[in-house]
């Protein structure tokens, strides 16, 4: 990966946490806000190879944490985990539909919000596992489902190089 | 090749792992949550202007979509009067909770009270940023002599208190957020209400049996030492108060004094627990 290709990652990452910042949290459906930073880690594991977006899963996770309340690191740990599996469920599959990515990002998403109160719980954060864990699974997937028809074009941008067309997998 | 790749991505999945858990341990030290702190700090400052210059573009068209010509104007003039029936209310729940201590404060030298403590006046500027918690963002931060700890009263009663803080903003941890815990009492009888979540009541746990509270009675913070709260806050008022056959304490809810789902206007009392 190029400097270039980091700079454009780099921006996508900063450009996610404005918009989940600003818009994000004022987005209310139920009483649950889209993720937008899941959604990233999830994008990053449809358009990337498993290391690689592992450690966006994990920086953009970093990023979030600044921001919550909860353990720091814990949605790094979680984001990169999320990343990973999306990565390695991806390279088995034949994306020729535009559906593919959104229902991955739907099921990565909802899982990742699980995964985030299951690892939280671990943790301490016994309070995490609330009886809207299912809503909030619900609705961040449904949106994120969505948004994932931006978000994984925005991701396989800021991945290409110029030997490498968008939406192509990395060599590691 | 294949393999190497898999196991070049599982080595880096294990670091990423490795690293995040250091920092999620080193997260629960307090010389390094310190550090981490200062870090969300920073971060707060750097994103302040692009939060900001999105809320200016956002806010107009949220307002177009939901209201009026005139809504700029009513929305601040009902905030105002929000506040202050908020404030009254207040004043009110105090004096009967004042009545009912006059004895008790009779044997006492001074009950300190959130009135006669400095205040700073904040708009809150965004609710919850995560679905987990509870929060609320204030547009009032260190600069204004914000710190970590502070208890925030809307015109009601206890808000909640804040958890982080930056030069310009600072983001408050409600009541009901599943992991705060407040003290509080009802006349002499102490016990520490736990938030349960959005819209919910929250419990009071370790009050005894047989002691009279009853629906409708208000409980305000207890101020005890060691608390995280000045005394007398109303908290908020009792909504079921039963005693449950063979249990050790009695089971009561509350019902926060204030609508947290409708805060408009705050005040951050610039209080710290005394050293125990």
């Amino acid at each position: 990966m190029n400097a270039m290709a980091r700079s454009r990652l780099l921006l996508v990452l900063f450009a996610a946490m404005a918009l989940q910042l600003v818009v994000g949290s004022r987005i209310n459906i139920a009483g649950v806000h889209p993720d937008l930073m899941v959604l990233t880690a999830a994008a990053a594991g449809i358009v990337a190879g498993p290391a690689r977006a592992a450690t966006v899963g994990f920086f953009a996770g970093l990023l979030n944490d600044l921001f919550l309340q909860t353990p720091f690191g814990l949605s790094a740990l979680t984001f990169c985990l999320v990343a990973y599996a999306v990565a390695t469920v991806q390279g088995g599959v034949l994306r020729g539909s535009w559906w593919v990515p959104a229902i991955t990002a739907v099921v990565a998403t909802a899982g990742g919000e699980v995964l985030f109160a299951l690892i939280g719980a671990i943790v301490g954060q016994g309070q995490m596992l609330t009886g809207r864990l299912g809503a909030i699974a619900g609705v961040v997937g449904g949106v994120d489902g969505v948004l994932a028809l931006v978000a994984v074009p925005a991701m396989g941008w800021a991945f290409r190089t110029e030997a490498e067309p968008a939406r192509t997998r990395s060599r590691w | 090749m294949a393999v190497r790749r898999a196991s070049r991505s599982r080595f880096v999945l294990l670091l990423l792992v490795l690293t995040a858990g250091t920092i999620i341990t080193l997260s629960y030290r307090s010389k390094a949550n310190h550090a981490i702190d200062r870090v969300k700090s920073w971060a707060s400052d750097v994103f302040k202007p692009v939060e900001t210059g999105f809320r200016d573009a956002w806010d107009p068209v949220a307002n177009f979509f939901r209201g009026t010509v005139d809504y700029g104007s009513e929305k601040s003039a009902n905030a105002k009067l929000r506040q202050e029936v908020g404030r009254l209310r207040r004043q009110n729940l105090e004096r009967s909770d004042q009545a009912r201590q006059l004895q008790a404060l009779l044997a006492l030298d001074k009950l300190p009270f959130a009135d006669g403590l400095p205040k700073v006046t904040a708009e809150v500027i965004n609710t919850n940023f995560s679905n987990f918690q509870l929060t609320l963002q204030l547009n009032r931060g260190r600069s204004e002599g914000v710190t970590v700890g502070m208890p925030v009263v809307s015109g009601a009663g206890l808000v909640g208190r804040v958890v982080q803080v930056a030069s310009g903003q600072a983001t408050v941890l409600l009541v009901t957020d599943p992991s705060s815990s407040v003290g509080v009492r009802d006349g002499g009888v102490v016990g520490v209400a736990s938030g349960q979540g959005q819209g919910k009541t929250l419990r009071v746990d370790y009050v005894p049996p047989g002691q009279p509270i009853h629906k409708g009675d208000v409980m305000v913070t207890s101020g005890l030492q060691g608390g995280l709260y000045p005394a007398g806050i109303p908290l908020g008022t009792v909504s079921i108060a039963a005693q449950p056959p063979d249990s050790l304490q009695e089971e009561l809810a509350l019902r926060p004094v204030v609508d947290l789902s409708q805060v408009q206007f705050v005040d951050v009392l610039q209080w710290k627990p005394p050293p125990s």
